[in-house]
């Protein structure tokens, strides 16, 4: 056999062997085994995650950057420890900023129990918008859960494992969810689009929805609980001859910096991640 | 001992992409460190090792993402087998080779995985995906071809330095 065709047979082998995976996890059974899987890369990944970030809030934070290099200079000997020592202070401090928010939220809703967890990864695929947080199934976390931030809603929980969990961002073009428009009362489906834009359809062509009004989760369909902020609207296409009016929607939560989320544990979904 | 310590370095690299690299993307896209790392290995000749890295690397990349389980492990042993096709290749030895190879490659690895994106169901606007997403990636992993091929060519000659005859 040539080298060529014997390449050809070990590709398509693999690559069979992949389809049966594929098969195998489509029917649930790699369940167990992708949990195991995920246990260490998890841990790795929540390690790494606040090493960068703890980098990133460094980097991004010139006076106290200009302070730290003074201080440099006066304690050359020290320079390592006192390194280390403001780059852990300076990320318990910005963590301890977005906890204080977020316990300043759960106040606001006592009816709700929280689980707070933190973003430790991102989804690898381009084409698909979610995070990976540091509970799981062993932190009372299950499928369908709502995430907020103090500034509104993230998305909700899509894959449960035993320490860590997906969660499927709000931007994500698979992800509906049902709204409703502050001042006008208009109900309506806030759909993303592959870049990250927020569109909400189905907007009634009577209703009057001004640019500024807020986007709050109408609570219909049963996946998300009611009033939840999810964002303002930018601007409106109204068109005559169209059924519906849009909206493009601006997030309330940064979810491009996520660092710290909170997960609705009292709720219980109706429908599955994905559905409206 | 290579297929191994490889596999072991798949999985670092698939972290490293979820914790660190998207936190970068341009426009949408970002370098898929794993599709830069096999390929440039199979430009080395070492085809069946790349092509087993690209099966588990493929399989801890999907391991981090809600994409299908084992689609990116398909597309890039697609991705890997197509790099391979070069060898003996009158245009093989062009330094500007991997180049082309890694757009080739990235090209084909973003359309299977879109593929079975799009047919599991996920929506897929293929404009927006390609403007957004295919070119930019595409873009990055070109540009990062040129340093992974000479990284994975100088690896290749440490760790596997061809036989001398003597005498």
């Amino acid at each position: 056999m040539s080298r060529s065709s014997s390449r050809a047979l070990l590709a398509l082998t693999f690559i069979l062997i992949a389809g049966g995976l594929l098969v195998l996890n489509l029917g649930g059974y790699l369940q167990a085994a992708e949990g195991m899987a995920l246990r260490p890369l998890g841990a790795l990944q929540g390690w790494l995650s606040q090493r960068v970030t703890a980098v990133q809030t460094l980097l991004t934070s010139p006076t106290d950057l200009a302070t730290l290099r003074a201080e440099n200079l006066r304690l050359e000997a020290e320079v390592a420890r006192l390194e280390r020592e403001l780059i852990a202070v300076r990320e318990q401090a910005a963590e301890a900023e977005v906890l204080a928010g977020l316990l300043g939220y759960a106040r606001t809703r006592p009816e709700s129990r929280y689980v707070a967890a933190r973003v430790i990864g991102q989804d690898i695929s381009p084409f698909i918008r979610s995070v990976w947080i540091d509970r799981g199934s062993d932190g009372g976390l299950q499928q369908g859960m709502p995430v907020v931030t103090e500034r509104g809603l993230v998305g909700r929980v899509a894959e449960v494992y035993s320490t860590i969990a997906r969660i499927q961002l709000i931007t994500d073009p698979q992800s509906s969810v049902n709204v409703r428009l502050q001042t006008s009362r208009a109900d309506g489906a806030l759909q993303a689009q592959l870049n990250g834009e927020l569109w909400v359809n189905a907007i009634d062509q009577s209703a009057s929805v001004t640019p500024g009004e807020l986007v709050l989760t109408s609570g219909l369909g049963g996946a998300f609980p009611s009033d939840i902020p999810v964002g303002q609207i930018l601007t409106v296409r109204k068109r005559d001859y169209e059924l519906f009016q849009q909206a493009v929607v601006q997030p309330s939560a940064d979810l491009e910096n996520l660092l710290v989320v909170l997960v609705i544990t009292n709720f219980q979904p109706l429908a599955p991640p994905g559905a409206p | 001992m290579a297929y191994f310590a490889g596999t072991v370095v798949m999985a670092l690299l698939a972290v490293v992409q979820s914790s660190l690299l998207n936190r970068f993307p341009f426009l949408n896209g970002t370098a898929n460190l794993i599709l830069l790392a096999t390929v440039s290995w199979a430009l080395t000749g070492r085809v069946t090792e790349a092509m087993l890295w690209a099966f588990f690397g493929g399989l801890f990349l999907d391991l981090l993402s809600g994409a299908p389980f084992a689609v990116s492990s398909m597309a890039l042993v697609a991705a890997v087998y197509l790099a391979s096709l070069t060898e003996g290749r009158f245009w093989e030895a062009h330094p500007m080779a991997p180049l082309g190879v890694m757009a080739v490659a990235s090209l084909v690895f973003f359309a299977l995985t879109m593929a079975a994106l799009w047919i599991s169901g996920h929506p897929m606007d293929p404009a927006l995906a390609m403007t957004q997403v295919v070119l930019p990636s595409t873009f990055l992993n070109v540009l990062l071809a040129l340093p992974s091929s000479q990284l994975a060519g100088r690896l290749r000659e440490a760790a596997f330095p061809p036989p001398v005859r003597m005498g």
